[in-house]
């Protein structure tokens, strides 16, 4: 619970911060297309690398669960033929 | 009752000696780094290219003077590229079934890539006769960076491909190996369609 909120309170600091900093040299320019370019290539650059690390932390941890479930059932056979 | 079983009760017995399973095998791991970083490259060259494009007057693209891409023959091209990739997935099944097996589609696979390579050299001749070079605008900067830097790319990876298919051919290939360098083939495939998209169209 704690942790969540400290994450959507990360959020919403990161959503307002900028706006108020103006920091942004081009979120003003004269035209729609070029502004909504940086925008999305921003968002884009952004996430593309967390996406993908993420998307390979999850499936090497799906993978090691999977390996560790094999693992666990081998080592049950073993012991029950070790006791026959 | 085994005399292990006298010694120690079930859960202190110390488990069977087992060497574990990789997570992932190391040249998989190593290639997806790579091409991680090769990811990036290919969102750097796209994004500067969205926002260059979005900065011509008018929306004019390609700017007034520049030859047209042969958008209707390269989606054909593409084609041969994407169905390149599909073979190569059944090389994989065919490989984990009988290595043998995997020599037709893995060669239909090379053959089919070495088109679409092929191809897009004929088209490059062309747009050079017709004066798109890389000085002559952003607009043929940026096509030959993004489509030459694919091309690039698609070479190393059919040399990969190729180097797979000899040692198939001795029948040392392991199925790591064979991973790696198709997981290198399916980037150069499934980025395709994105530089397709926002440099042809």
């Amino acid at each position: 619970m704690t942790r969540g909120l400290i994450v959507v309170g990360a959020l919403l600091l990161l959503a307002i911060v900028p706006d108020v900093a103006h920091a942004c040299p081009v979120c003003f320019d004269a035209s729609d297309e070029n502004r909504e370019a940086f925008l999305a290539t921003t968002a884009f650059l952004s996430l593309l690398p967390l996406g993908m690390v993420g998307g390979v932390g999850l499936w090497i941890r799906n993978r090691i669960r999977g390996i560790d479930e094999d693992g666990v059932s081998a080592q049950c056979v073993d012991h029950v033929e070790t006791d026959a | 009752m085994s005399a292990q079983s006298a010694t120690y009760p079930i859960e202190q017995r110390p488990a069977p000696t087992r060497r574990r399973e990789p997570v992932i095998a190391s040249g998989v791991l190593g290639m997806l780094i790579f091409i991680f970083t090769e990811v990036m490259f290919f969102a750097g060259l796209i994004s500067a290219h969205t926002i260059v494009r979005s900065q011509v007057a008018g929306q004019l693209w390609p700017p007034y003077g520049q030859p047209r891409l042969p958008i209707e023959q390269t989606a054909v091209n593409s084609l041969a590229l994407l169905v390149s990739g599909a073979v190569l997935v059944l090389t994989w099944f065919a490989f984990k079934r009988e290595p043998s097996r995997a020599r037709i589609p893995l060669l239909l696979s090379i053959l089919l890539g070495t088109v679409f390579v092929g191809f897009q050299g004929m088209e490059w001749t062309a747009l050079l006769a017709e004066g798109l070079t890389l000085q002559s605008s952003t607009y043929g900067a940026f096509f030959y960076l993004i489509v030459g830097g694919h091309a690039l790319h698609a070479v190393g990876a059919l040399v990969g491909l190729a180097w797979a298919f000899y040692q198939l051919g001795k029948g040392e290939l392991t199925a790591s190996q064979l991973g790696t360098v198709s997981m290198f083939w399916y980037f150069v495939v499934l980025v395709w369609p994105m530089l397709y998209l926002k440099v042809y169209l």
